[in-house]
């Protein structure tokens, strides 16, 4: 079973290019509102 | 006792918002020690903080994920059970609430999902930011609550329409109320002492059962460093915020010091049973002529007593007394557990001081004890008001029967006993479990259970390095 949460990169670990990190950072940060977005709109579904 | 309708709304409100503080409060103090963490894992490069970080961050998602579910409930309520507070109160108070959601809690929302999921994808440095906003993240959101919550005990920048509803017309006052600064101090320092004694009690507990975990006592050296100097800083915010209560809310302040009769030099109460209906303290330790040197203010200047409000507006006197003197004699006694362990720390001897690891453990709960004892001081203390000076709890209520909220009460306490038992017995276990298993690595094959996974601390077979 993999890691749910992530560990950091090993020190032999190559780090990724910039743009990549970059992209990784918002789009993770981008679904987590979207998750959070779609939790608070199911629950004024259900409520009203 | 007769249980009306705004007696249980009130009962509820009071049953959700214990619970729910105990979350922000925790999460406060943790998510800056988690960037603390970080940032001296990516200074040094030492293993002690990233096993650390992955053992709190856990922890930190779960206390988050419960102060959310716990949080939502409560704004519902303003909804079903105070629908004449929100009617009148929503255009001031709505904002704020609205603020806190938008700059607040989507921050810690999007970027605790870098801090879970992101350290290889991201890399070390944008993951550090991520950790420091949702850190940020957690201040503004106490910002924007204790704002709103200030507002209510001292309202100032609105005007009242001809409807009776409310209208801000200076909203830097209304962010800013008089006694907002000294609040947001004392609940900032509240929730790093909150903090910073679980992660002292989980440590403590760890080295009574191996004294050379390194992790444990990295950690309880950071805890007794926090709360050493936290501790005496939140008696400080604690004063400056009750010469607010004093100057805004002198009946709170009567209250909680029991003053029943108004007069110079008022002595001070140190313990006693106080008795609304007889307006005297039965059994009363006092100390006499230094209640105004307490309080700030010279011997010659006369402090409201009960006496000089109408008797029905006295707040529960006995529960606002005993709250303060809990919360306050629980600080005190952190002071003491913080200068005992810097001493021991400076000796040298604090991991093998069975008896400061044991106090260490059994004021673990403290925090969140004393944090709940000041909330009932503030929020029981401003009563028979919702809005102090505006509009009365009485009027505030929803025109709901009492049989519909005591339904309501009782599946909330179902509910949360059986969702926050399990989430809690959860993060005790793995407070119990302590950082090494997280060391462990996932066999070579696949099996067993990954590092920083949900079940990582169950009891199958960690493998320990």
């Amino acid at each position: 079973m993999p890691a749910i949460i992530e560990p950091p990169p090993g020190p032999d670990e190559a780090q990724r290019p910039l743009w990549k990190r970059l992209g990784w950072f918002l789009g993770i940060a981008l679904a987590s509102t979207l998750a959070t977005a779609v939790v608070a709109y199911a629950l004024k579904a259900l409520l009203v | 006792m007769d249980f009306d309708a705004i007696l249980l709304a009130r009962l509820q409100f009071a049953f959700t918002i214990a619970f729910h503080i105990i979350f922000p409060s925790f999460t406060i103090g943790l998510a800056s020690f988690l960037a603390v963490l970080e940032g001296l894992w990516l200074s040094t490069r030492r293993e002690v903080f990233r096993n650390l970080y992955l053992f709190w961050v856990k922890i930190f998602a779960l206390s988050f994920g419960m102060g959310v579910v716990s949080g939502v409930v409560m704004s519902y309520e303003l909804g079903t059970n105070w629908s004449e507070f929100s009617k009148m109160a929503a255009p001031v108070i709505g904002p704020l609430l609205a603020f806190e959601v938008l700059t607040a809690f989507f921050l810690e929302a999007s970027f605790l999902g870098v801090m879970l999921f992101g350290w290889k994808k991201v890399g070390p440095k944008l993951h550090f930011t991520a950790t420091v906003l949702v850190a940020i993240g957690t201040f503004i959101s106490a910002f924007w609550i204790l704002s709103a919550n200030s507002w209510m005990q001292h309202p100032t920048g609105y005007e009242m329409l001809a409807d009776g509803t409310l209208r801000a017309t200076d909203w830097m006052a209304v962010i800013f109320s008089p006694t907002f600064p000294a609040r947001l101090a004392h609940m900032s320092l509240a929730a790093f002492l909150t903090t910073s004694l679980v992660v002292g009690a989980a440590s403590a507990w760890q080295l009574l059962k191996d004294r050379t975990q390194p992790e444990s006592r990295m950690a309880l050296r950071m805890a007794v460093g926090m709360f050493a100097i936290v501790a005496p800083l939140q008696l400080v915010a604690g004063h400056y915020s009750g010469e607010t209560v004093r100057e805004h809310q002198p009946l709170k302040l009567a209250a909680i010091e029991a003053y029943w009769k108004t007069r110079p030099d008022q002595p001070q109460s140190l313990v006693g049973i106080p008795d609304r209906e007889a307006a005297k303290t039965h059994y009363e330790i006092e100390i006499p002529g230094i209640g105004n040197l307490i309080q700030g203010v010279s011997k010659d200047t006369v402090l409201q007593g009960l006496d000089s409000f109408p008797r029905e507006d006295w707040p529960v006197v006995g529960l606002v007394y005993w709250s303060f003197r809990i919360m306050v004699g629980l600080g005190m006694a952190m002071i003491g557990l913080g200068a005992w362990g810097v001493w021991l720390i400076w000796r040298g001897r604090v991991d093998d001081a069975r008896g400061f690891l044991w106090a260490t453990v059994a004021m673990g709960p403290t925090g969140f004890i004393a944090v709940i004892a000041g909330w009932i001081v503030a929020e029981v203390g401003r009563q028979p008001w919702t809005i102090y000076g505006v509009l009365r709890t009485a009027d505030s209520v929803s025109p709901v029967g009492a049989g519909q909220i005591s339904a309501s009460l009782l599946a909330f306490m179902i509910i949360y006993a059986i969702v926050f038992s399990a989430g809690g017995l959860y993060i005790l276990r793995l407070i119990a479990k302590g950082p090494a298993p997280i060391l462990a690595e996932p066999p070579p094959d696949g099996e067993g259970r990954a590092p920083g996974s949900p079940l990582a601390a169950a009891p199958a077979e960690p493998r320990e390095v």
